[in-house]
C-alpha cells in the first residue's frame, strides 16, 4: 500500500531538539512534589533502627498531641485493608515473596516502615515520627546474605535457609564431561557490591480519596500499572482510580512497580479527609528504596587449544534483601540465561540461587541481568590472560558475526539482528587498539599502568510478554489540523514525548511544532505497560503507526475524493494532502478535518466521521535483540589506587535510531551508572547490617569531573519490529562495568592481580596490588 | 517541643517581593516552593550535595536547602523561573542545554541552570577542567554529564576543540 | 529530612553574640554559613533551641594586613578569599586550599570561621591554619584572647572556643624570601573531603638548605596534626636532596590515630597521606627554588 506511506522522514532519524525541555529548562515540570491539594497532608514514615527487631506496642499518644498531627498508622491499621496484592507486569500465579505494607510482628531490615504519621506539613510529621515510641526487641540478624543458605536465623519464617528461591541446575555430568576435556579451564568467583538506582527525584505519591475516586499522581515509569495495582489493593474497580504523572524525575527501574510505602500512602488515602501527600527524602531513599547488583557466581568456561569457547556455566547467588520487588527468582533466571553472551557457545548451564538477608529489599535497576555480562567479561579476560593471549584476541575468535545469526544460544535464547563481532572491531577501530598497546608498553617502562577492557553483550529488549506486549496510542487531528497524540507514556528523562512527536509528524506528513503529546495521565491516554524493558522505541513506534496507518488511510480517501484523484496518487506532506508530482494540485489537513468533523455529508461513501483513531500494535517477535561492546582504557595511580578513566568507546547498534541524540543521551547515562558501580558506588552495611551509605556524603554518585567523554560508534541492524528500531535504554548500565573492570585488570596485570571483587575503590585497588605482592 | 515564634521576613524573588511570617527552620528552599509558588526549584538531597536546589542569593549561586529562609530576610534571590528571558525566550544557557541533550528527566536541571549562568558569569572564557569543576556541585544521573558539559562549552562561546573533548561519532 | 524546629537569632555586633551565647548557654549553636551544621540539623544529627546567626556582623567580615600579618574576618565567605589578591600574594598557602573545599557553592556561603570551628579532621583550613601557626582571635565574655592554632583543635570537631564563645578572626603571619607553599590531598572525587592529605609551607635559605618547613596534615587523625618529625628530617637539608617519599614515611610514623572507614583502613591513609606529604613537599620546594 505505497500510497499510504508518508513522504520521506523528516524528522524521524534527525537530532530533533525535545519537546519536554522548554517547561523543564524553566522550571514549570509538574513532578509529584509540585502538586498541591486543598487540605493536603504529609506523610512521614516511622522506620526501624535495627536491622532485625521484633515489634512490640507502638505508641502514639504524644506523637498524636503533637498540634498539626491529624493520624498515625500502624501495620494493625493499614495492612487489613489490602484486597490483593501483586503485580500486572509478573502476573499473580508466582509464588511471590512476602510484601506487607507495614512492618508486622518484626521490622526485617534497618529503614522498614513501622508507622506512618500523617500531619499538616512534613516537618511537623517529621517531629511527630520522632515522638512515636515503638517497643523493639533486636533479634539477630542475617546480613551476608553469601552465609545465609546455612544460617539459624530466618528472614522470613516461612523460607527455610534464608532461600527466595532456586531455579536451574549445577553442572551437569555432559557438561562436566566437556569441561573434562578442554584443553583450558577458567573458573573465578566474581563477586558484585550492591549499588542503586539512586534517580535524583526520589520516590513519591500524593493520593486523594473523593470517596468515589481516588485520584494518584505518582513518581512513575508505569502509571497503568499503578492504577490496576492499587485497585486491586483497595478492593475497588480499575476506572476508579485514576494515575497522574507528567514528570518524573529519573527511575532506572526503582518507579517500575509501587512498592511499600506506596501501598500505605493509598491505604491511609482512603480513610482521611483530604489528600495525602508523601516525598520520599534522600535518607530513605538510599535506606529504603532498595538495593540492586549484591550477587556473586562461580563461572566456568572450557576452551580449545585454539581458545575456542567448549562450554560454560554460571553458578550464581544474588542477595534479595528483606522485601524484594518484584519476584526476584524470576528476573535472576535471565542472568542464567544470557551468560554466554554474544559468542558461540556450543553448550552452557546455570543455576541461580535467590536468598533474604536483613536489608533492603533487591529492586528492578536498568539491565537487572546484568551481572551475565559481568561474569562473563571478567572472565574472559582472567581465561585470556591465564592462556597468555590478549583479551581481544580472544574474543575475535568466539564472537557471533551477523551472518551467524540466528542462532540460538545453548539455554535456548533465539539471537538475531544483531553484530557482536562488527560492534567490537568497530570500537576497537575508534580506539585504534594497536597504537594503545605501543602506548601501554612505553607507558609501562616509565612505571606508568595503563590498561584498556572490553565487554560486548547481547541484550532482550522489548519483551512480548502479556502485559508488555502490546502498546496503544490515540492520535487525533484537531479540526484546525493540528495534533496531539495520547500515549501512556509519561517523561522520566526517556524522551518518549519527542520520540512520539517525532514519528508521528512523519507518518501525517505535518510540520513537528503542530504535534503535541498528552501522556502520563490514565484518565485520558490509552493503555500502557510504561518504561521498562527497553520497550518504548519499539513499541510506540509500532503503536503509533497502527493508529496513524488508519488515520492516513481516511485521510488519503477524502483527499481523493476532494481533488477527484486515486487515493494511490495521494501524498501526504506539508500539513496538507496533495497528488503526487502535482503538489499545487492539494487540500490543506484543516479542511479535510473540517469536512471529517462538521460536513460528514462531503464525506465519500464508508468513511467514517472524524479524524481521531485509537489503534493498538501487538509486538511482531518475542523479543528484539540489542547489541553493543564498551570499550574502555584508563590510567591507575599504584601509589593511591585511583582509576583515571581515558577514554570511553560506545559502539552500539539499537537498529536505525528515532532520534540520536536520545539514544547517544541513553548510552551516556546508562554508562556512567556502570562506570559509577564499579569505581564510586557502593550501597554498604556494617556486621551488623547498619546502612553506611544514606547521604550523598558517603554514597558516591559520580560527578561530572569523573566521567570521561563518551564516544559513539553507531551500527545500524533493523530489527523485525516497527521502524527496525531497538531498545536502547539499559544497554550501558549493562556494558559498562566489565569494561571498566577489564581495563584496571589490564592495567594492573604486570603486577599479577586478577580482579574478582567489586567495587574498585582506590583502597580496594590498592589492596590488590598489595595482595598481588 | 520547643514552641517557636514566627518571623516577618520579606524576600524578592525573581523582582517580586515576598512577605511573610516563617519559622526559623523553614529552608529557603521550602520557602521558594511552598509560600511562593516557584517549584522549579527542586529538592534532591536536602543535605547539600546534589544541588538541584541551587539558586542566586544576592546573585550568588548556593544551596537553598543549606540557608533558612529568615537568612534571606532582604535579599534578592533569583529561581530558575528567573532565567528566561522576555516572553519565555530561553536564556543562552538554557538554550545551549536544549541545543546539546543536556537534560533528560530534567529534575537536576533547574539547580544546573543556575549554577552554569552564575559559572558563566564568572568564567566567561573557561577551560574544559575549569568546566569539569564547576559542573561538579550538582549532580545529574541521567545524561552522564556528556550534554551538560557541551552544553556549557557552547554557551561559552568557545570554538568546538578537536580532540579527546569532543564527543564523536562513527558511522559504518 | 527537615531540622527540628529552633528559634532564631540574627544581632549585628560580635558583643551581642556573646552575650546571647552567655544567656542561653549550651541550647544556643552559632550558626556561620551553615554548609555543615544545617546538613547536621536537616538529618537531625544535631538539634539546638536556639541558632544564633553570625550573617549579619559586619565586623566578622573582611580580609587586612594587620601588625605584618594578614587578618581575615572569621565571617569571611570562603569564595570571598578565593577571589582576594591580597590573600594570594599574602598567604598563598591559604588561597591555594580554598578551591578544594566542597563546590563553588558551598564556598559561596561557607565561611573560614565555620571550617576551622567546625574543625573537621579532614578540612583543608584547620591544616592551613596549624602549618602557618595561625592565630584564632576569640571573643568571649571577659574578652578577647588569641589562641594559637597549635592550642585550637583539642579533639575531634572540637576546639579552644567555649560555648560562650566566638571565633572573630584569623591572623596568618607572613612569610617572606624563598618561600613555596603546597597543598596535596586525595579525595574519592572532586571536592570531596580528603581520605588524607598535606599542607606544607618551605622557606629555603640563599643556599637551597631549608630554613624552615611546616607539614600539616588531614584526613589523618582526629584532629588536624603536624608532622614535626618529617620538619626536622628536611629542615637545613638541601631541597633537591631530600627523600620525599622517606619524608612521607616519616610524617606518619607519629601518627597513633588514622581512621578507618569505607573509603580506606589505617594503613591506606597513611599509604597515601605519606605521598601527599612527598607530592606537597616537591611542588613547594620546587616553588622555593625559582624564587
Amino acid at each position: 500500500m505505497t500510497s499510504l506511506e508518508a513522504t520521506a522522514a523528516r524528522y524521524v532519524g534527525a537530532r530533533v531538539p525535545r519537546v519536554e525541555d522548554p517547561r523543564l529548562l524553566t522550571g514549570h515540570g509538574t513532578f509529584v512534589d509540585d502538586v498541591t491539594r486543598p487540605g493536603m497532608l504529609h506523610a512521614c514514615f516511622v522506620r526501624s533502627p535495627f536491622a532485625r527487631a521484633r515489634l512490640g506496642r507502638i505508641d502514639a499518644t504524644v506523637a498524636l498531641d503533637l498540634p498539626g498531627v491529624r493520624a498515625v498508622f500502624a501495620a494493625a491499621d493499614l495492612n487489613p485493608g489490602v484486597h490483593e496484592q501483586w503485580y500486572t507486569l509478573i502476573g499473580k500465579d508466582v509464588p511471590d515473596t512476602p510484601r506487607p505494607p507495614l512492618a508486622e510482628g518484626e521490622a526485617r531490615f534497618v529503614g522498614d516502615p513501622v508507622a506512618l504519621v500523617v500531619a499538616t506539613d512534613r516537618y511537623v510529621a517529621e517531629d511527630a515520627a520522632d515522638l512515636v515510641d515503638v517497643d523493639y526487641e533486636p533479634l539477630p540478624p542475617v546480613v551476608d546474605y553469601t552465609t545465609a543458605l546455612a544460617a539459624t536465623e530466618l528472614v522470613h519464617e516461612a523460607y527455610p535457609g534464608n532461600l527466595a528461591g532456586a531455579l536451574g541446575a549445577p553442572m551437569s555430568e555432559d557438561l562436566a564431561a566437556v569441561f573434562g576435556g578442554a584443553a583450558h579451564v577458567t573458573s573465578a568467583t566474581i563477586h558484585q557490591q550492591a549499588y542503586a538506582p539512586v534517580p535524583m527525584e526520589t520516590r513519591g505519591m500524593v493520593a486523594e480519596w473523593s470517596g468515589d475516586e481516588l485520584t494518584v499522581w505518582s513518581a512513575t515509569q508505569a502509571p497503568h500499572e499503578v492504577r490496576m495495582f492499587l485497585a486491586r489493593l483497595l478492593g475497588i474497580a480499575e476506572h476508579q482510580v485514576r494515575v497522574i504523572m507528567r514528570d518524573t524525575g529519573g527511575a532506572f527501574g526503582q518507579k517500575v512497580l509501587p512498592l511499600r510505602e506506596d501501598m500505605c500512602i493509598a491505604l491511609a488515602a482512603m480513610r482521611l479527609p483530604a489528600a495525602l501527600k508523601w516525598i520520599e527524602d534522600r535518607r530513605e531513599n538510599l535506606l529504603a528504596a532498595g538495593m540492586s547488583r549484591h550477587e556473586h557466581g562461580e563461572a566456568q568456561m572450557a576452551f580449545d587449544g585454539d581458545g575456542r569457547i567448549l562450554a560454560a556455566h554460571l553458578d550464581h547467588v544474588q542477595d534479595v534483601g528483606a522485601y524484594p520487588t518484584p519476584w526476584p527468582v524470576g528476573t535472576a533466571m535471565a542472568v542464567g540465561l544470557l551468560f554466554p553472551g554474544p559468542y558461540r557457545v556450543p553448550a552452557a548451564g546455570y543455576r541461580t540461587t535467590s536468598l533474604f538477608s536483613n536489608t533492603s529489599g533487591r529492586t528492578a535497576y536498568r539491565g537487572p541481568w546484568q551481572f551475565e555480562s559481568v561474569a562473563r567479561e571478567v572472565l574472559l579476560d582472567i581465561a585470556a590472560r591465564r592462556m597468555g593471549i590478549d583479551p581481544v584476541d580472544l574474543r575475535r575468535r568466539n564472537l557471533l558475526r551477523h551472518d551467524e545469526l540466528p542462532h540460538t544460544n545453548p539455554n535456548g535464547m533465539p539471537y538475531s539482528d544483531m553484530t557482536p563481532i562488527e560492534t567490537f572491531e568497530q570500537a576497537l577501530g575508534m580506539l585504534d587498539h594497536e597504537a594503545f598497546r605501543r602506548e601501554q608498553a612505553d607507558a609501562r617502562a616509565t612505571g606508568r599502568y595503563l590498561g584498556m577492557g572490553t565487554c560486548s553483550y547481547a541484550e532482550p529488549t522489548t519483551s512480548a510478554m502479556a502485559f508488555q506486549g502490546t502498546e496503544g496510542a490515540t492520535v487525533r487531528i484537531e479540526p484546525s489540523g493540528k495534533v496531539n497524540v495520547y500515549v501512556a507514556g509519561g517523561s522520566t528523562g526517556n524522551s518518549l514525548e519527542t520520540a512520539v512527536v517525532q514519528l508521528t509528524a512523519d507518518a501525517l506528513g505535518v510540520d513537528i511544532a503542530d504535534v503535541r503529546t498528552v501522556q502520563g495521565d490514565t484518565a485520558v491516554t490509552p493503555f500502557g505497560a510504561g518504561t521498562g524493558g527497553s520497550r518504548s522505541g519499539s513499541m510506540l513506534a509500532g503503536a503509533v503507526e497502527e493508529s496513524t496507518t488508519v488515520l492516513r488511510e481516511r485521510i488519503v480517501t477524502i483527499a481523493a475524493h476532494q481533488l477527484e484523484a486515486a487515493p494511490e496518487d495521494i501524498e501526504l506532506a506539508d500539513s496538507s494532502a496533495r497528488v503526487r508530482g502535482t503538489p499545487a494540485v492539494s487540500v490543506p489537513l484543516a479542511e479535510i478535518a473540517d469536512i471529517a468533523y462538521f460536513q460528514p455529508h462531503r464525506l465519500p461513501e464508508g468513511v467514517p466521521p472524524g479524524l481521531e483513531v485509537s489503534a493498538r500494535y501487538r509486538a511482531r517477535s518475542p523479543l528484539i535483540w540489542a547489541n553493543a561492546t564498551h570499550l574502555c582504557t584508563c590510567e591507575v595511580d599504584p601509589v593511591t589506587g585511583a582509576v583515571t578513566v581515558l577514554r570511553y568507546i560506545v559502539s552500539e547498534d539499537c537498529g536505525p535510531m528515532i532520534n540520536p541524540n536520545v539514544v547517544e543521551g541513553q548510552i551516556a547515562g546508562g554508562s556512567v551508572q556502570g562506570i559509577g558501580g564499579v569505581l564510586y558506588e557502593h550501597l554498604a552495611y556494617d556486621e551488623d547490617g547498619n546502612p553506611l551509605t544514606t547521604t550523598f556524603m558517603d554514597y558516591l554518585l559520580p560527578t561530572a569531573t569523573e566521567v570521561p567523554v563518551i564516544e559513539y560508534g553507531h551500527i545500524e541492524t533493523p530489527s523485525p519490529g516497527p521502524g527496525g528500531y531497538k531498545g536502547v535504554g539499559e544497554g550501558g548500565a549493562i556494558g559498562a562495568p566489565p569494561a571498566v573492570i577489564n581495563a584496571v585488570a589490564d592495567a594492573l596485570s604486570p603486577l599479577g592481580v586478577e580482579i574478582t571483587r567489586l567495587p574498585l575503590t582506590p583502597a580496594a585497588v590498592v589492596a590488590l596490588i598489595e595482595g598481588a605482592r | 517541643m520547643t514552641v517557636v515564634r514566627e518571623i516577618d521576613v520579606e524576600v524578592r524573588v525573581n523582582g517580586a517581593a515576598y512577605r511573610c511570617g516563617v519559622p526559623p527552620r523553614l529552608t529557603l528552599a521550602d520557602f521558594l516552593r511552598e509560600r511562593c509558588g516557584l517549584t522549579g526549584t527542586h529538592l534532591g538531597c536536602e543535605h547539600g550535595v546534589c544541588g538541584a536546589c541551587t539558586v542566586l542569593l544576592d546573585g550568588e549561586a548556593v544551596r537553598s536547602c543549606l540557608v533558612f529562609a529568615v537568612q534571606a530576610d532582604g535579599a534578592e534571590v533569583t529561581t530558575v523561573e528567573g532565567m528566561a528571558g522576555p516572553g519565555d525566550e530561553l536564556s543562552p544557557v538554557q538554550a545551549a542545554f536544549r541545543d546539546h541533550h543536556g537534560l533528560q528527566c530534567g529534575f537536576c536541571t533547574p539547580g544546573f541552570v543556575v549554577s552554569v549562568t552564575a559559572f558563566l558569569r564568572d568564567h566567561p572564557d573557561p577551560t574544559d577542567e575549569e568546566i569539569r569543576q564547576g559542573l561538579s556541585g550538582n549532580l545529574c544521573r541521567c545524561t552522564g554529564y556528556q550534554g551538560i558539559i557541551a552544553a556549557v562549552r557552547a554557551a561559552a562561546g568557545q570554538h568546538a576543540r578537536r580532540g579527546r573533548e569532543e564527543p564523536t561519532a562513527a558511522h559504518p | 529530612m527537615k531540622p527540628a524546629p529552633f528559634d532564631y537569632l540574627a544581632p549585628t555586633t560580635a558583643e551581642e553574640v556573646v552575650s546571647a551565647l552567655v544567656e542561653l548557654g549550651d541550647t544556643a549553636k552559632v550558626l556561620a554559613g551553615g554548609q555543615s551544621l544545617v546538613p547536621m540539623l536537616a538529618l537531625r544529627l544535631a538539634a539546638f533551641d536556639h541558632l544564633v546567626d553570625i550573617g549579619r556582623v559586619a565586623e566578622l567580615r573582611g580580609v587586612e594586613r594587620r601588625d605584618g600579618a594578614l587578618w581575615v574576618g572569621a565571617g569571611t565567605a570562603q569564595a570571598t578569599i578565593e577571589r582576594s589578591a591580597e590573600v594570594a600574594s599574602a598567604v598563598p598557602l591559604l588561597a591555594r586550599a580554598t578551591p578544594l573545599i566542597g563546590h563553588f557553592q558551598i564556598r559561596n556561603r561557607g565561611t573560614i570561621g565555620g571550617s576551622l570551628v567546625h574543625a573537621d579532621p579532614a578540612a583543608e583550613y584547620p591544616a592551613v591554619a596549624l602549618a602557618l601557626d595561625a592565630g584564632l582571635e576569640v571573643l568571649g565574655p571577659d574578652g578577647r584572647r588569641t589562641v594559637p592554632a597549635t592550642e585550637f583543635f583539642i579533639g575531634l570537631w572540637s576546639t579552644a572556643v567555649g560555648e560562650q564563645e566566638l571565633l572573630t578572626g584569623v591572623t596568618f603571619p607572613l612569610w617572606d624570601g624563598r618561600c613555596g607553599f603546597a597543598v596535596r590531598e586525595f579525595a574519592r572525587r572532586h571536592g570531596d573531603f580528603a581520605v588524607a592529605g598535606a599542607a606544607v609551607a618551605l622557606e629555603l635559605d640563599g643556599d637551597d638548605r631549608v630554613r624552615r618547613c611546616r607539614i600539616a596534615l588531614f584526613g589523618l587523625g582526629s584532629t588536624p596534626e603536624r608532622a614535626t618529625a618529617a620538619e626536622a628530617a628536611v629542615t637545613g637539608a638541601v631541597v633537591g636532596e631530600v627523600d620525599l617519599e622517606e619524608v612521607g614515611r616519616l610524617a606518619m610514623s607519629s601518627l597513633d590515630s588514622v581512621p578507618s572507614d569505607l573509603h580506606g583502613s589505617s594503613a591506606y591513609r597513611r599509604r597515601v597521606g605519606g605521598s601527599m606529604v612527598a607530592r606537597a613537599l616537591r611542588a613547594a620546594g620546587e616553588e622555593a627554588r625559582g624564587r
